[in-house]
């Protein structure tokens, strides 16, 4: 029985640990034009990424700004001046970064 | 055997035959993208095997999608009927007939997350039958790979609801729905199958190029399956590209004192293995 129960264990574990493998964490930010950033995220498997951080680095890798993804996932911050990056940390394997050249209108 | 019966039900074989391959399309090129963006659509009611018929379309009822971002977001529905256009739309041959197309801005189609694109057509007489068809058509398109609400039902009178994402299939893959009305399967419902089997010319509104895959034989045009008793079908996938999925005679009612029957149809893209 006890056997039983340390095999069980372990199955559990794996099942968990390969659903945490197999999601994919993805994260999109729009220039609304009005001087704010709209930023989204969400996972493969549909998942939320409510309070997810989001960090936004100046082009000298200065953090400027820090918050979290809302509820509905999703943030809005002022576009700031000159060279940034914004990044999703999702912790490890988990974190995209998007610099903001890449971010349009 | 009375000569004049014979050709009578020949007739009626020959005239009842088109009417099962009736297919309203709602088309774009790519149902899973990178990113938003402006998105393309037209709205044609056609046979799209032989793409040798262009029915006239009636003026659209509803025109909508249905948004949503992860399983826990909230779906948004948003009218478009304001972005329709009527157009020609140009089948083999010399066969034409009115369509619509629709350009949606960027603004619409931007965020990450599955879109339900419903289309509502008014209904289409058929001469053939002596009564109308309304076919309940939906298109699935994904922005981002973050998926939504692409196997919600949405209620409508006649409709497919997808067991498999229906902007990811594999060519050679099966792809499982569920027929149902008002929320409720359908059981043991004919299931007709057809592949777009010829190019679509976006900018010129017209079907062309060489037929994709030769028939040998009527059956293999459209493919019938059938539904189980709980509504449930699957249909295999053997080539790349748009398949139709279309089901007759969901709800039958009279309109103009004509019979109509309602219909559901779902369009599925199937991509090859790189």
């Amino acid at each position: 029985m006890k056997r039983f129960f340390a095999l069980a264990l372990a199955c559990g574990f794996l099942v968990i640990g390969g659903q945490s493998l197999a999601h994919t964490p993805l994260f999109a930010c729009f220039d609304n034009a009005d001087g704010t950033i709209f930023c989204e995220g969400g996972f493969s498997d549909g998942s939320s990424a409510a309070g997810v951080p989001i960090i936004v680095k100046n082009g000298a890798g200065k953090v400027i700004f820090r918050g979290e993804l809302s509820r509905t996932s999703d943030i809005e911050f002022n576009k700031p001046e000159g060279e940034y990056s914004v990044l999703f940390d999702g912790g490890e394997e988990h974190s995209i970064e998007i610099p903001g050249s890449q971010i349009f209108k | 055997m009375n000569r004049g019966l014979l050709l009578a039900g020949l007739l009626t074989l020959f005239l009842s035959a088109p009417a099962l391959a009736h297919f309203q399309m709602l088309y774009t090129p790519q149902s899973a993208l990178e990113q938003g963006g402006e998105l393309h659509l037209k709205l044609i009611f056609t046979h799209p095997f032989k793409c040798d018929h262009i029915m006239d379309m009636a003026p659209v009822q509803e025109f909508y999608m249905v948004h949503q971002r992860g399983e826990e977001g909230k779906p948004q529905k948003t009218d478009l009927k304001e972005f329709l256009k009527e157009i020609t739309w140009r089948g083999l041959g010399d066969a034409a007939g009115k369509a619509f197309e629709a350009v949606l801005p960027a603004r619409v189609v931007r965020s990450i997350g599955d879109y339900v694109f419903v289309l509502v057509p008014g209904p289409y007489y058929e001469k053939a039958d002596e009564g109308y068809i309304q076919q309940f058509t939906k298109m699935i398109v994904n922005v981002g790979g973050v998926p939504g609400n692409w196997h919600q039902p949405l209620g409508l009178p006649a409709e497919i609801v997808p067991l498999n994402k229906p902007y990811a299939n594999w060519t050679g893959g099966i792809f499982r729905g569920v027929v149902m009305s008002n929320g409720k399967p359908v059981p043991n419902a004919e299931v007709d199958v057809e592949y777009l089997n010829f190019d679509v010319n976006m900018a010129a509104n017209a079907f062309e190029g060489e037929a994709k895959i030769k028939a040998p034989h009527p059956a293999f045009e459209t493919i019938t399956v059938l539904a189980n008793a709980w509504g449930e079908f699957a249909v295999s996938l053997p080539k790349a590209g748009w398949w139709g999925i279309a089901v007759p005679d969901v709800v039958e009612l009279k309109h103009e004192g004509k019979s109509m029957v309602q219909e559901a149809v779902l369009w599925i893209q199937v991509t090859d293995l790189p």
